[in-house]
């Protein structure tokens, strides 16, 4: 019989980081040894449990605390932006720009965080409409929205 | 970047950096540290992210950065050896757990095999620690992992592997120690 399979080449195999030709060879060498099916298993146990373990997710007054910190545009800046949510994804940067809106409509300077928090969780469960009043004609968003409606016009 | 871009890049890379964070630090207020470190650096150094390459990967990297900075701040409280003892509080939740490996499948003693990986993770010294929460807690490619490291595949490799292995160790002797205390 062949040589045992080195330990790295079993974790690439586990990790699918093997080419086939590779591959091939420690199959053929797993089908007639058992220890090394053994050692395979114990490390794939490992790597399942890692993969198992919870997921954290960023805090909502931590994701608040960056954006305060660093989105130090005025708010304006914001509004006068026209959104257009993607279907998918933008859920949770409609609840950072709902935060940002009720921060700019309500809120002076120091805004008590709870609004905040409960803006950043309620809106992850609906789309947020910008209000078209907000929105100015003036910047490319906006510019190749209006071209694809005359576009639209003008086909007559 | 501007302030809009930015909103939208915390609400798309702000948990996986969290939960990275997390891993390689094994407390919620260090992985906040790293998490806003991070972020800061990355708006600092906003000019020279590529963006044709994904942003995640990116910040990764950054934060990656950071907690090696940390470390190396912290070298000595901070690395812990694989066969120190383990903390005293091990003593509080030995008991809750009566039984150990059979019952795998039952959620208490699944919940104390990730709570116990989590302590040996800890335990990991950095290099292998991060390669082995990148692949087996990220699920990124050794090709992924290379660029968040800065290291060749081949490094990454032998890392991942050295670190399940040294994982393995840590895992068991906490687990042993456990056994005893109980
Ligand atoms: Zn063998």
């Amino acid at each position: 019989m062949n040589e045992h399979i080195e330990g790295v080449e079993l974790s690439s195999l586990i990790d699918g980081a093997l080419d086939a030709a590779a591959r091939a060879r420690a199959a053929a060498h797993l089908s007639a040894c058992a220890p090394c099916r053994a050692e395979l298993e114990s490390l794939r146990a490992f790597k399942r449990l890692a993969a198992d373990a919870p997921r954290r997710a960023l805090p909502a007054d931590l994701a608040l605390r960056l954006e305060r910190r660093h989105v130090a545009a005025p708010p304006w800046a914001l509004l006068t932006r026209p959104r257009v949510w993607a279907p998918a994804g933008a859920l949770a940067a409609a609840a950072l720009a709902a935060a940002l809106w009720l921060r700019s409509t309500q809120a002076p300077a120091e805004l008590p965080l709870e609004p905040l928090v409960a803006a950043h969780e309620a809106a992850a469960g609906q789309t947020l409409t910008p209000e078209p009043v907000l929105v100015a004609s003036a910047d490319a968003d906006s510019a190749a929205l209006l071209a694809d409606d005359g576009a639209g016009g003008s086909a007559e | 970047m501007d302030a809009q871009t930015f909103a939208g890049l915390i609400a798309r890379a702000g948990d996986k950096a969290y939960n990275f964070a997390f891993r390689l630090s094994g407390n919620e207020q260090d992985a906040r540290d790293l998490v806003q470190e991070a972020f800061s650096r990355a708006l600092e150094h906003a000019e020279s992210y590529d963006s044709t390459r994904p942003f995640d990967s990116w910040l990764l990297r950054i934060l990656h950065n950071v907690f090696l900075d940390a470390m190396r701040r912290h070298a000595h409280s901070r690395t812990v050896s694989l066969d120190a003892p383990s903390p005293a509080e091990d003593a509080s939740w030995a008991d809750l757990l009566p039984e150990t490996a059979e019952s795998a499948h039952d959620g208490m003693a699944r919940r104390e095999s990730l709570d116990l990986l989590q302590r040996a993770l800890e335990r990991l010294p950095a290099p292998f620690k991060a390669a082995v929460a990148l692949c087996d807690v990220e699920g990124l490619s050794y090709e992924e992992i290379s660029a968040v490291m800065g290291v060749p595949v081949g490094t990454v490799r032998s890392r991942i592997h050295q670190g399940r292995v040294l994982l393995r160790r840590a895992y068991e002797a906490l687990e042993t120690n456990r056994g005893t205390m109980s």
